[in-house]
């Protein structure tokens, strides 16, 4: 197969056998472009791991709008026509769930006493999962701890807690939900509603499909209930999950651009192997142009041998990427097979690309070199 | 007919603030299969006579005819085109390819052709050159006579008009240097091709039609009876 292949293309046969005459050589300078690519690819698969995660993460919190009263216009809670308004302005595909909070007393289990914020909820059950007892439903008392809270105290379920100095039983430890949601109930206290005195929500929690969906219920609301009077303040948290990837894509630029600095540094030691290789060839190049070669059959050879060095490296470059990009996956996505996206596959050939157009440019000045030098000059020796 | 003419060939090289005349107006002409031998001391013109008539080097006075087309004032692209279509050469260092086989060697000249029939061409000439056994040997296999027929054989495979020879029996011992003249000799006679060596070598002058003397830079005839 590659006597076939030499024979349709004799620049590769030539280019080929000068490469591996001087192998050591040769290797060398193909592991710059190995390690430039290995560098290119993986911190950008690392980036897209790394913002992929950061997304997870954020997950809901993009479809999320919190609704609270307008306290700069006097309104200090939300009324149950307030939520019914809220309801209607977003149609019933967006889940609207209303919570009250306060700052109350509160005692661990005759620990000391300290004000903490406590929050008010209506149907726990159909928001969170129990990861220890059962969540009550209608629930009416009792109280719910998030898992961090549960960890700091060391709370189960039957133990009890002093709200108010009323002494309550904890009913279940509540799963963490996503970490940045805003409903997360890693570190709080739930109570029934009825344990509030305060009449009307302090906070209305609004849940859509999308970002796109959330931004459209936050438009909807501030129609519904800012019409007349400043009711309540919306508050969207789409723009600063946009905000985040923004950054996040501008880091990884900025990272990937560091690591073509690599590649560079790769180009510049072919451009040396290549330089060495002219000098010691000239007179093998002089018999090749007294045989017949014109300037470009020379160029052309020479510049095949750069390429075949950036061919040769971006290949084993992308293979050893692929492979870290694996492990990059694995540990930051926890799914190796994320791998195979296709923002990483595009890093893959962006890196391998790199590094070919890298190795031709480079070997450009010593190919123009052993070209242009005259036959009788390099056969004198 | 003549398959080279030079006319009144004159080379100045320009060096520091002097000029070197290293050609002083020579005349030559070669008629095909001839095999004629340069001699003459170190410095005397020989290697310039030579790059001249293999189109590697441009004279500075004087005419230059290939097979009667006035090749004198071609640019480099062109004077490449003919020394490939008509002009072997065979070095005293043989300069093959080290990375290349002997028969991939022979091939080297014709290697951008779209030639179907060159690696049975390069096989047959290396062959006839005493090789047959020796198709795949890469020049460090070889011995100095076998390197330098390899390189008759690659000078041959365009089917030139002439074969120059600088010094073609300059690093071999005695014996194979006959055996390498002989080589020319039967080329010289059997294809009509034209030969040129140059050389300090008394032993060519067994085998040429004639030898010319080149001395300062200027013809000294002398006529030998082959």
């Amino acid at each position: 197969m590659l006597e076939s292949l030499y024979r349709r293309f004799p620049t590769v046969l030539m280019a080929q056998r000068n490469l591996t005459r001087t192998r050591a050589r040769s290797v060398l300078a193909s592991l710059g472009i190995v390690i430039g690519v290995i560098a290119i690819a993986s911190l950008g698969m690392f980036g897209v791991a790394l913002e992929s995660s950061i997304s997870d993460n954020l997950g809901t919190l993009g479809n999320q709008v919190t609704v609270s009263p307008n306290q700069d216009a006097g309104v200090q809670n939300l009324t149950e026509r307030d939520i019914q308004e809220i309801r209607r302005a977003v149609g019933p595909d967006v889940s609207v769930s209303p919570g009250k909070q306060a700052v109350k007393p509160i005692s661990y289990d005759r620990g000391p006493r300290r004000s903490e914020l406590v929050y008010g909820i209506d149907d726990p059950a159909s928001v969170y999962n129990a990861s220890d007892g059962r969540i009550p439903d209608p629930f009416r008392s009792g109280v719910l701890v998030g898992e961090a809270v549960a960890e700091d105290e060391d709370l189960q379920p039957g133990n009890t807690i002093t709200v108010n100095g009323t002494s309550m039983r904890v009913r279940a430890v509540l799963n963490a939900t996503s970490s940045f949601s805003q409903l997360n109930p890693e570190n709080r206290v739930y109570l029934p509603m009825p344990a509030f005195d305060q009449r009307g929500y302090q906070q209305v929690y609004v849940t859509a499909e999308s970002g796109a969906a959330a931004n459209e219920s936050a438009m909807a609301i501030r129609d519904g209930l800012n019409d007349r009077q400043q009711r309540v303040t919306v508050q969207e948290l789409g723009a600063l999950v946009d905000q985040i990837n923004e950054t996040f894509q501008i880091v990884n630029t900025v990272l990937v651009g560091i690591a073509a600095i690599s590649l560079f540094v790769a180009g510049i030691s072919i451009l040396n192997v290549m330089l060495m290789s002219t000098v010691e060839r000239r007179e093998e190049i002089g018999v090749l142009r007294a045989v017949g070669y014109q300037k470009r059959d020379v160029l052309k050879v020479m510049l095949m041998e750069a390429t075949l060095l950036g061919v040769f490296g971006g290949i084993v470059g992308v293979g050893v990427s692929a492979l870290v990009g694996l492990v990059i996956n694995h540990y930051t996505v926890e799914d190796a097979t994320a791998m195979f996206r296709l923002v990483n596959l595009g890093y893959l050939l962006a890196a391998f690309s790199f590094a070919v157009v890298v190795s031709v440019l480079s070997g450009l000045y010593p190919a123009w070199k052993a070209a242009s030098e005259e036959p009788v000059e390099a056969l004198r020796g | 007919m003549t398959v080279i003419d030079a006319r009144n060939l004159v080379k100045r090289y320009r060096t520091g603030g002097q000029t070197l005349e290293a050609l002083k107006g020579v005349d030559f002409a070669l008629e095909p299969g001839e095999f004629v031998s340069v001699m003459g001391p170190s410095g005397s013109g020989k290697t310039t006579l030579l790059n001249i008539l293999g189109l590697l080097a441009t004279p500075t006075e004087g005419r230059l005819l290939l097979q009667d087309r006035d090749v004198t004032d071609l640019n480099d692209r062109e004077r490449t085109v003919l020394r490939k279509r008509a002009i072997g050469f065979v070095f005293q260092h043989f300069y093959l390819l080290p990375t290349l086989s002997a028969v991939e060697n022979v091939e080297v000249p014709r290697l951008f052709d779209r030639d179907r029939n060159r690696r049975d061409r390069a096989r047959d000439l290396l062959t006839r050159v005493g090789l047959g056994d020796r198709l795949d040997h890469r020049p460090d296999q070889l011995s100095g006579g076998q390197k330098q027929r390899v390189a008759i054989a690659r000078s041959l495979i365009n089917e030139p008009k002439i074969v120059l020879a600088d010094e073609p029996t300059g690093s071999l011992d005695r014996e194979t240097g006959r055996q390498i003249l002989d080589e020319f000799r039967r080329i010289a006679d059997e294809r009509d091709v034209g030969i040129i060596a140059v050389t300090h070598d008394e032993l060519v002058n067994e085998y040429v039609d004639r030898t010319i003397n080149l001395v300062d830079g200027a013809l000294q005839w002398e006529t030998l009876d082959a």
